[in-house]
């Protein structure tokens, strides 16, 4: 093993693993939702986020508008996308045992993988803007701006989605919903309709996450496996359902996949990143954040 | 002789929540034991950690002179004792039969032994005629007695027996007396957790009450009634002890 | 019903499906000898998934062990197939018990068991990518020796079809046994409710363990065989997601928990997809996955139990009508 570590080496694996991180944060936050506060399982995640770098790619690559001016499409398309989904699919078994939603979520991502190698061919897509080439030096440390972008988005969005939960009525609704549906119901709550708006709005930030990636990342039919587990190990790792740990836990992994690369060679870093995973699920399920219970 | 079952300074806390304080008690071989009080008080906590399925906070447990506190669930029935669950736990999706062979492949490995003992404690309880129907299709009365043939089917020598009785109707509850009091004389030992009175009164030689997990009562069945704390405790629910 | 009948319709079957070389062209011989791979992976995941009802999403992991280890055997020291399947059980077998100790005495269950499973089965691809003596990305190719069960080779088919008969027969004969034996009644009481095993002296944890190391160690079995068959092991044909889903829903298609289950959505399935693919893999590559992810999303909409567990449901339903012709005075829910 070539342990190639230097102090320059390491700044600026800590600088991408921030930056990464945040990408990271922003592409969980919708299954920190969706899974965290609803415990609704999608691992389709993953290929919705595909689903949605494809809309921004097409948009920018063809289209030619603006990777940030996309935002106007992904987003409203990707919250009509996973209610659709949702109603057509989840919805009808959402009362049946976990296993079978992990099965039918996962048939659901295979479909749009499929579909999208069929559309698309296996090639990997990306895009040039008048952005990428915009790099910000911070001594020997250099930042992608569109990274750092991505980053601003992420921390708006995590605030965003929290102030929403606490302080609107729908928000109020998610979560009195996810707690206990039957005093939902109760209390006057539609509760169909408040998973139908989380899953909507879970999908909705993919829409986001996929106008502030595309401008710096690729996307291809096979993208959203690697992405959606790692949407499932930031959840994890944050405490399901903690918007502030999911975004602690996008930084945690972010710094562990490009450190992890700067010390290992090859393509083990992501081993070192299931390593992870799976020692905080074994030790500490609750999250980094939460304290033990009981 | 020492005491088949002794329990010393049993605690149990839930973050702040004191649900068991302090339990100390014996239980003799062959007695039937009445283990009262009003909702809350830590009844089926108090059997939870008997059994195995909860640790306790403090406090030992001996079992047959060997001690068993901190033992798994499984290997604490394996030494002969076994519990039923307030909240009916029946194996949904298998016949009543199978669900009373798991417990008795504790005795056995073969399959056909252990059907032939599962079909001798439904007969037992009454459920003969349920045999060979899915858990899932059986009646709050059937899975309340589906519960007592499983836990019979792995011989125990102490049988906790939580809320059998209660949501029965009249009849029934006379019933399951009859059933209870026979394994008692088969030479099972048993305490019985329940709020129907007529039940734990007639069944019990001895009985303990306790009031925020803490015992405040102890004596044959008339000297509880007649005890001035243990009515207070039930205050309330007057009904219930008529 | 006679004991000995479903071990005498399983030889019975076995022995008629060996006539098929006799009627099927290369083709479709090809497509048997894949049929007969996947029912036997299907099975073996059966065990774990559908009997003690922990669904892995990394069975891939323990085909690919068994895969590689009988591929780098053969290729670098040389050794007979053979020995390498008893490496291949070893290993698997260590690996399958660390884990489910590891796995199962933090009680993981539900979502996160199934995603350890997958982190740790595309785990296993990013370590053997990186390892050149394993073939890295590209994976390891193995040499054709002769038509000779010593080298566990065969030319044309009809070898390997009748081998994967006898594994196929063997793990049914399994199944069909162990389904009398405390041992998958253990499972069973696990998957079903594991407070009320626990509580009838079932060890969990050790169920669930012998369980896993079970499923893995067939698997393996299935992953020699796979090697052996195709002359070929990569990092992402053997172990990995895909092919870790792949493995499962056979059974889920065919029937969870129930003997011939897995075989059933195989024999449905496999054909399927391999003509799918015939037909249109070169203008619309994905057409057999896509096909599975339907399959999969309408069985979990529509039939849950699978095809299986849906003709077990009906028996059971017209038995009971007929044993019991009123209806019941008290049924009812049990609140
Ligand atoms: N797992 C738990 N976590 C937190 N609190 C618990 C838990 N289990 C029980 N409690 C609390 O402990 C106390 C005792 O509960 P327990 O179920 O033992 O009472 P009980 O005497 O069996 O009541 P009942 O007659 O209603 O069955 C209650 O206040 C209950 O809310
Ligand atoms: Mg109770």
């Amino acid at each position: 093993m070539n342990l190639n570590f230097s102090g320059a080496v390491l700044s600026q694996a800590v600088a991408s693993g921030i930056m990464l991180g945040g990408l990271f944060a922003l592409m969980s936050i919708g299954l920190t939702l969706i899974w965290g506060v609803m415990k609704i399982i999608n691992f389709a995640q993953g290929e919705f986020l595909m689903v949605a770098l494809y809309l921004a790619y097409f948009l920018v690559a063809r289209g030619h508008i603006d990777p940030y001016i996309t935002i106007i499409i992904t987003v409203p398309f990707m919250f009509f996308f996973g209610i659709g989904i949702f109603r057509a699919t989840i919805s009808p078994i959402l009362k049946d045992p976990v296993m079978n939603q992990i099965m039918l979520t996962l048939g659901v991502s295979l479909i749009l993988q499929n579909l999208a190698l069929m559309l698309f061919s296996a090639n990997v897509q990306s895009v040039n803007t008048r952005y990428s080439t915009w790099n910000i030096h911070l001594g020997s440390v250099v930042i992608s701006g569109t990274q750092l972008i991505a980053l601003v988005g992420s921390v708006l969005c995590t605030l965003g989605v929290w102030y929403f939960l606490k302080t609107t009525d729908s928000g109020r609704a998610i979560r009195a919903s996810a707690q206990n549906p039957t005093a939902a119901t109760l209390m006057g709550i539609d509760v169909p309709r408040t998973y139908l708006l989380a899953f909507g709005l879970g999908s909705a930030t993919l829409g986001l996450a996929g106008s502030l990636m595309i401008p710096f990342y690729y996307t291809s039919p096979t993208v959203g496996v690697f992405l959606g587990l790692i949407m499932f190990i930031v959840v994890v790792l944050g405490g399901m359902g903690n918007l502030l740990g999911c975004f602690v836990g996008g930084l945690v992994i972010g710094l562990a996949e490009t450190v992890g690369a700067a010390v290992f060679p090859g393509s083990l870093a992501r081993v070192f990143t299931f390593s992870i995973f799976i020692i905080f699920l074994l030790f500490r399920p609750q999250g980094v954040l939460s304290k033990r219970q009981t | 002789m020492t005491a088949m079952l002794e329990v010393r300074g049993l605690t149990r806390r839930f973050g702040g929540l004191v649900a068991v304080n302090d339990l100390t008690f014996e239980v003799n071989e062959g007695e039937m034991i009445g283990l009262i009080g009003p909702n809350g008080s830590g009844k089926t906590t108090t059997f939870s950690m008997l059994s195995g399925a909860l640790r306790p906070s403090s406090g030992t447990i001996a079992f047959n002179g060997e001690r068993i506190e901190g033992l798994k669930a499984n290997k604490v029935c394996r030494k002969g004792l076994a519990r039923t669950f307030q909240v009916v736990q029946p194996f949904p999706d298998i016949t009543a039969t199978e669900n009373v062979m798991i417990g008795a492949f504790v005795n056995t490995g073969g399959g056909r032994q252990a059907e032939a003992k599962a079909r001798e404690e439904l007969e037992r309880v009454g459920l003969t005629p349920k045999a060979d129907t899915l858990a899932k299709e059986l009646t709050l009365l059937q899975l309340k007695r589906l519960e007592i043939a499983k836990a019979l089917a792995t011989e125990p020598k102490l049988l906790l027996l939580d809320e059998v009785a209660a949501g029965l109707t009249s009849t029934e509850v006379d019933v399951m007396l009859k059933l209870v009091r026979q394994l008692n004389t088969e030479g099972i030992t048993c305490i019985i957790v329940e709020h129907v009175m007529r039940f734990v009164m007639n069944l019990s030689h001895r009985c303990i009450v306790i009031d925020f997990g803490s015992q405040i009562a102890e004596g044959t069945p008339e000297e509880v009634l007649n005890n001035p704390a243990v009515h207070a405790a039930y205050l309330g629910e007057e009904a219930s002890i008529a | 019903m006679n004991l000995k009948m479903p071990y005498i319709r399983i030889v019975v079957i076995g022995a008629l499906i060996c006539l098929l070389p006799l009627v099927l062209s290369t083709f479709y011989m090809h497509i048997a000898v894949l049929v007969l791979i996947w029912a036997f992976l299907a099975c073996a995941w059966n065990i774990i998934g559908g009997y003690a009802g922990q669904h892995s999403l990394g069975n891939g992991l323990y085909m690919g062990i068994g895969a590689y280890t009988v591929a780098y055997l053969v290729n670098r020291f040389n050794l007979t197939p053979w020995v390498g399947l008893v490496v291949a059980i070893i290993l698997s077998a260590a690996a399958a018990a660390f884990i489910g100790w590891i796995v199962f005495r933090y009680a993981l269950k539900g979502a996160y068991f199934a995603l350890v499973t997958i982190a740790l089965t595309e785990a296993a691809v990013y370590v053997v990518s990186n390892i050149p003596a394993l073939g890295g990305a590209g994976g390891m190719q193995m040499e054709y020796r002769g038509n000779s069960l010593a080298y566990m080779q065969f030319a044309g088919q009809n070898g390997y079809f009748y081998m994967g008969v006898v594994l196929v027969v063997f793990i049914l004969l399994l199944t069909q046994w162990y389904k009398r034996k405390r041992f998958f009644y253990q499972l069973i009481a696990v998957r079903e409710n594991e407070d009320a095993a626990e509580a009838l002296g079932v060890d969990t944890v050790k169920a669930k363990i012998k369980a896993n190391v079970m499923s893995g160690v067939l698997c393996a079995v299935g992953g020699v065989f796979y090697a052996q068959y195709f002359l070929y092991v990569g990092p992402r044909s053997v172990f990995g997601e895909v092919v870790s889903v792949q493995i499962l829903i056979y059974a889920i298609v065919g029937g969870l928990g129930t003997t011939w289950g897995p075989v059933v959505g195989a024999v449905l399935l496999v054909p399927l997809s391999e003509i799918t693919r015939g037909q249109l893999g070169n203008s619309f590559p994905g057409s057999q996955l896509l096909l599975y992810g339907l399959v999969m999303v309408l069985t979990m909409m529509f039939m849950p139990f699978g095809i299986m567990g849906l003709a077990d449901r009906l028996r059971q339903r017209w038995q009971h009508r007929s044993a019991t012709p009123l209806v019941d005075s008290q049924g009812g829910e049990a609140s």
